[in-house]
């Protein structure tokens, strides 16, 4: 058996040349007044399509909607939530990418239905099995830039937590069976740690496959706290800085472990035999069965050439190490 | 005595004009040679001078019309460097993000015959304008060195070389930007050490310019940084890095950002000027100096010279309070 494969949040939105390029000229074009929300629209579409399709012609096993029309993590919930709206311009953690701070002013309003949208189109789009994705809620919360309604930080990452139940309701409704939790701030805030297990009490629901996700961050210092969230995967960087996990993924005795082993964020590639044996170490403390080999990160920190051969790396490790003759 | 207080300046880059925006366009699809682009760069350049003066910014900067982006320009120049494909920075902006793929080299001094070309047409000074080390490596991806630390120090000579040319050249003031400093606190320590090799017998007045980032992560520990003036993105945060002073007084001189570059509008004088009233409660007024909290090369031409003005005019209203306040 093969392990399987995923990928992690958004992938590049453009390509090389210029016909890779069209969702930078629409944009243009749409910022100028010459095609309409439409046609821009199209594009998007158009855009998601190819990118799923790249993801699965790779022979990725379980893909998203590659966030082709998301401006940063939080931009799809800071422009549809009420209370909360995108504020000041800050880089994504140690990233040289940058992302809209939300400044919350009243109690957070949502339908649920944020992503609906997005996630029926890839719906229909996609072959592979779907995920949809949501931000945690430690990571909005503490990236605020500023909140003039809640008086705490445990108020504000709860308040969060229940909109998030909310879309992930929404999402269900639609259809999603598995939900990515893109949650870095628990591994880079560790001392939020039981504040965060509290707020993942709020959307936890044991008929959806719901999977936080940890990257920039090694685990280290929460790793075992990580294995009591009520979450059905934990995901784990185990590959761009040192890290003791290794040693430590028996914690895991229930939850599926999402082992983070091409790097999303360095053009250098791995080899298959890298990648697989990095899954080799991790087969001594994981069951195959509830292994799934993953970027570290989203691949949108990569051009989009280095993102399908990163693709292209895990696959070809995950198929080496089950014995399948793999193509260099 | 007021005209040596709070001298002005700006962060780097200026709005590209129309006519350059579209022959570097042209430039790319080889459409315009390398010598009618240069041309059109040197001209901006001029008139870029031309404005600063008009304004009446004390201390002057290229505007950096021959650069794309900061990193780019220089791993375009550099042996060792790739440049790697598009990768978005935000919204619709992408960038080439560079690949340190070798051993790296400066082949030739990459800043100063526009340092040179710049200061001719000014009696101002003119800033030298270069990246620092641990910038150059941050935001590249690093596929040669076997640690982030040894790709920062070889950077770091490379610098040092540069820079030493820009102060042979005549540059009194050499700014090392480290805008990626608090990327990781953690590695604050080799961001200083690399500094260290850059600025070592500098006779400049060294600057670094650091923006949108934790620097209540890195601080005090920043105060370290070998260079004389840190030159602090301020206005979008509000000011509250200045409270970071009230517990580790802050020993250097403070450009200090009077002026949101992310923002369309204009500050009001009397906004602009109140930034800074804040900052002179933690550094005297010969060591603070007012600018926009970063480059403006985002900004339209028309944007830069609003929030130029509105930081000279600022600080014209400081001066003449300082001026009626007895020494």
């Amino acid at each position: 058996m093969t392990l399987k494969t995923t990928v992690i949040g958004a992938y590049p939105k453009i390509g090389e040349g210029l016909d890779g390029q069209e969702l930078r000229r629409a944009l243009h074009r749409h910022d100028r007044g010459e095609i309409g929300d439409a046609d821009l629209d199209k594009v998007f579409d158009e855009v998601t399509r190819s990118a799923i399709g790249e993801i699965e012609s790779a022979g990725i096993d379980v893909t998203n909607d590659a966030q082709i029309r998301w401006d940063d993590l939080l931009s799809p919930f800071t422009r549809t939530w009420s209370g909360v709206e995108a504020g000041p311009l800050e880089r994504f953690y140690d990233n040289n990418t940058y992302f809209r701070q939300p400044v919350i002013s009243g109690p957070i309003v949502t339908d649920g239905k944020s992503l609906v949208r997005d996630y029926t189109f890839a719906r229909g789009v996609a072959k592979a099995q779907l995920k949809a994705t949501m931000p945690g809620p430690l990571t909005f919360a503490t990236l605020a830039s500023r909140d003039d309604h809640f008086s705490s930080i445990e108020d504000r990452v709860l308040a969060v937590a229940d909109a998030t139940a909310r879309e992930i309701a929404g999402l269900k409704a639609a259809g999603a069976t598995m939900i990515d939790i893109e949650d870095p701030a628990v591994v880079a805030s560790p001392k939020h740690i039981e504040l965060a297990r509290e707020a993942y009490g709020r959307f936890a629901d044991p008929d959806l496959a719901i999977t936080l996700v940890t990257y920039f961050f090694p685990a280290d210092a929460v790793l075992e706290s990580l294995a009591s969230f009520p979450v059905a995967a934990v995901g784990i960087d185990v590959r761009s800085r040192d890290t003791t996990a290794f040693d430590r993924l028996d914690a895991f005795r229930t939850q599926y472990v999402l082992l983070g082993v091409v790097d999303a964020r360095n053009t250098r590639l791995e080899t298959a035999d890298e990648v697989a044996r990095y899954a080799e170490r991790a087969l001594k403390l994981v069951p195959q069965e509830r292994l799934v080999l993953a970027t570290t990160t989203s691949l949108e920190y990569l051009p989009r050439d280095v993102a399908r051969a990163k693709l292209a790396a895990l696959v070809a490790g995950a198929r080496l190490l089950s014995g399948e003759k793999v193509i260099a | 005595m007021t005209d040596n207080v709070l001298l002005t300046t700006t962060v780097g880059s200026f709005g590209k004009p129309e006519y350059l925006t579209k022959a570097r366009a042209q430039a790319a699809r080889k459409k315009l040679g390398a010598a009618e682009l240069e041309e059109l760069e040197r001209k901006a350049t001029a008139e870029w001078i031309r404005r600063q003066e008009d304004i009446g910014l004390d201390i002057l900067v290229d505007g950096e019309m021959y650069r794309g982006d900061m990193v780019a320009y220089f791993a375009e120049r550099l042996e060792g460097f790739k440049i790697g494909g598009l990768v978005r920075s935000y919204g619709n902006r992408y960038y080439h993000k560079p690949v340190i793929a070798g051993k790296v080299a400066r082949p030739t001094p990459m800043t100063v015959s526009w340092f040179e070309y710049a200061q001719s047409l000014t009696s101002k000074p003119v800033k030298g304008m270069l990246t620092g080390p641990y910038t150059l490596l941050d935001w590249s991806y690093n596929e040669a060195y076997p640690t982030r630390r040894d790709a920062v120090l070889a950077l770091a000579e490379i610098v040092r070389d540069e820079a030493r040319d820009l102060e042979r050249a005549g540059a009194k003031y050499i700014q090392i930007d480290e805008p990626a400093i608090h990327a990781r606190p953690e590695e604050i320590e080799i961001a200083i050490e690399a500094m260290g090799i850059v600025t070592a017998g500098l006779s400049a007045k060294t600057i670094s310019h650091i923006c949108y980032g934790d620097f209540a992560a890195i601080y005090p520990q920043v105060l370290d940084l070998p260079v004389d003036q840190l030159d602090l993105a301020m206005a979008n945060y509000g000011y509250r890095w200045l409270e970071l002073f009230d517990r580790n007084p802050f020993t250097k001189e403070l450009a200090i950002g009077i002026v949101d570059v992310h923002a369309h509008e204009t500050e009001t004088v009397d906004v602009a000027a109140e930034g800074i009233r804040k900052g002179l409660r933690y550094v005297r007024p010969e060591k603070l100096w007012p600018h926009p909290d970063c480059g403006l090369k985002t900004r339209t031409v028309e944007e830069c010279v609003e929030k130029c003005v509105a930081v000279v005019e600022a600080t014209k209203v400081i001066r003449k309070e300082l001026a009626k306040v007895p020494a």
